[in-house]
């Protein structure tokens, strides 16, 4: 794969950028839900029936993750090597049976534009905004049961409002970065038709897109008491040739102390955790710089108004 | 050369758009109301505050009463407590207060002395009267506080499994919302907040505090669709008392929270949000 070293490299310049979030400082009181867990042994749970709610619908409730073993797709979703600090992986991809995206010409060459390392400033996350909807399945997320609604809480802050009462997406004027979420229930199946997107979130790191008139369907299955299956089939007819299925790495699995993402988990439930990214994010700077030494645009990036940026460097500072 | 009308849209951006919308004034200082109103319950025997809640007044403008001033209607304040309404300065404070609102007629979010103009965390209790949404979504364990702006969220845990608080005094230990514990009182859920940093203001006035901050909110019901929000500052280095403002927030019915990216509009107008940590040396 071309590039791929550097590609990867500024991948974990990316990663890098959003460690900047706050760390709980002191180690939480022992017995509390609030221990890092670090060094806590696998908990050993034998998996129950399936949690009901009164109405008796699965209980989601609860904090999950389908990391598996390790960060593994957050840079790219087909199948991938190994290398500085990513581990290698086979494709998410169940539909087609190639594991391949389906991307139309345009795309693939818009894609692999995107995964270029010197490009990788464009990542909105690398901005503190948001990921895309699939992107957030690598790691934990906390289901909460509200007003009739589900709300799924993720990482760098971002909750999912699934509206469980309203058939009818917003007006077609309303764009969002994570879209329109309306659940239903089929039997043990929570699904979530999603549409009204703005065409700005990314994938993975590694260029993977859809555009603002995705049809997004997830499905949450839940098995028993431990696990919940997620696929997502992303309909795209401006970007794919035809719709397309993922999965997470892993089955997503009820996370406690000690369990395989725990840590992250911790950032559902633990009020330490703030998640400043923005604020004191340095790295953004260096990534812009190469951005902008490469492509000759200082200030300035494609599709956006050529002004000249007003946010002076170090050398202007005032003193 | 700067482009002042392009800049002057950012100020808009960040935080100046919803001057065209807000709504009057129902009452500014709302009378403290806590016993009419017998409020729904959770599961759980807490009183529900859960949905989607606006505040639809001028405090983020000025918490205090203020004539007109460009862009700002003429309003009451919030403060109900000193009973003058007005911020319980110390002398140099006040002083201070005057320069940061002089700060914030510069266009350039660079030089901007608003936090919000670089799309910095708010701050509570500055989040809450934004002017964009918020909702509550409450647990057993905790109030989870999901916040439109800039897709912010903060988790107020209304158990003690997280213990005491770590030193505020160790600068590590600070946060920009401050750290949180919940309880409930009644019909109200009450929230402390320590180890501050003190980069945040309260308002578009300039009021401001330091990382001595101590705050105290609590949340109301006090009509189906009507939440009272109070909040009690106590700032040793700012102020010579504690300060109380109080206002209702109203129940938004017709959507739920769509998303305001701050960042994002900075970087589509070309104002790369890749400023050096000036709040770490100011």
């Amino acid at each position: 794969m071309r590039t791929q070293k550097g590609f990867l490299i500024s991948m974990a310049a990316v990663l890098a950028a959003l460690v900047v979030t706050s760390v709980p400082a002191a180690a939480q009181g022992r017995g509390g839900r609030g221990g890092r867990g670090g060094g806590a042994p696998a908990p050993v749970v034998t998996p129950g029936p399936i949690p009901r709610t009164a109405d008796g619908k699965p209980d989601l409730r609860g904090t999950f993750s389908g990391m598996g073993e390790g960060l593994t797709h957050t840079v790219i979703l087909e199948d991938h090597t190994s290398g500085f600090g990513i581990r290698g992986g086979k494709s998410l991809i169940i539909d087609p049976a190639n594991g391949v995206i389906p991307y139309q010409p345009w795309a693939l060459t818009e894609r692999d534009r995107r995964r270029e390392d010197v490009n990788a400033y464009e990542d909105p996350v690398g901005h503190c905004e948001f990921y895309d909807i699939g992107r957030l399945h690598s790691f934990a997320q906390r289901f909460m049961y509200s007003g009739g609604n589900i709300v799924i809480a993720a990482q760098e802050q971002i909750m999912r409002v699934v509206d469980m009462n309203r058939k009818q997406h917003l007006p077609d004027s309303i764009r969002l970065w994570l879209g329109d979420p309306i659940g239903r229930w089929e039997g043990d199946t929570l699904v979530v038709d999603t549409t009204n997107f703005n065409g700005k979130p990314r994938m993975a790191l590694g260029g993977d897109f859809y555009s603002a008139n995705a049809h997004v369907v997830e499905r949450y299955t839940m098995k028993d008491s431990e696990t919940i299956t997620w696929t997502m089939t992303v309909d795209d007819p401006t970007v794919y040739t035809r719709p397309w299925t993922f999965t997470s790495a892993a089955p997503m699995t009820r996370q406690r102390p000690g369990s395989n993402d725990w840590n992250r988990a911790l950032r559902l439930i633990d009020p330490a955790w703030e998640h400043d990214c923005h604020e004191g994010n340095i790295v953004l700077r260096h990534m812009r710089n190469v951005y902008e030494q490469t492509h000759g645009v200082y200030g300035q990036h494609p599709g956006e108004p050529t002004i000249k940026s007003t946010g002076p460097g170090p050398a202007t500072r005032p003193q | 050369m700067r482009n002042r009308s392009i800049t002057l849209v950012v100020v808009a951006v960040a935080f100046a758009a919803v001057a065209s919308v807000v709504l009057p004034p129902a009452s500014a200082q709302a009378p403290a109301r806590t016993a009419a109103f017998t409020p729904p319950r959770t599961a759980d025997g807490q009183p529900d505050l859960q949905g989607v809640w606006r505040a639809w007044n001028l405090a983020q403008y000025d918490l205090e009463d203020h004539g007109a001033k460009p862009g700002v209607p003429a309003g009451r304040g919030f403060v109900v407590d000193p009973p003058d309404g007005k911020i319980p300065y110390q002398p140099w404070a006040l002083e201070k207060r005057k320069k940061n609102y002089e700060g914030t007629h510069a266009a350039d979010p660079y030089v901007n002395t608003d936090p919000l103009a670089k799309c910095y965390l708010p701050g509570i209790p500055r989040l809450t009267y934004l002017g964009w949404p918020f909702q509550i979504i409450q647990t057993p364990d905790d109030v989870n506080f999901a916040y439109e702006w800039g897709h912010k969220k903060r988790i107020v845990p209304v158990t003690d499994a997280f213990g005491p608080r770590p030193d505020p005094e160790d600068g590590l230990n600070a946060r920009w919302y401050g750290m949180p514990r919940g309880r409930y009182e009644g019909n109200s859920l009450v929230v402390d907040l320590t180890n501050f940093n003190g980069y945040t203001w309260f308002d578009k006035a300039g009021n401001f505090h330091s990382d001595a901050l101590h705050v105290v909110e609590r949340y109301t019901l006090v009509g189906p669709d009507a939440l009272q929000y109070e909040a009690t500052m106590e700032d040793a280095k700012v102020f010579t008392r504690p300060w109380t403002i109080r206002m209702v927030l109203q129940r938004q019915k017709d959507v739920g929270l769509l998303d305001y990216e701050c960042t994002n509009m900075l970087d589509a107008l070309g104002i790369h949000h890749t400023w050096p940590r000036d709040f770490d040396v100011q």
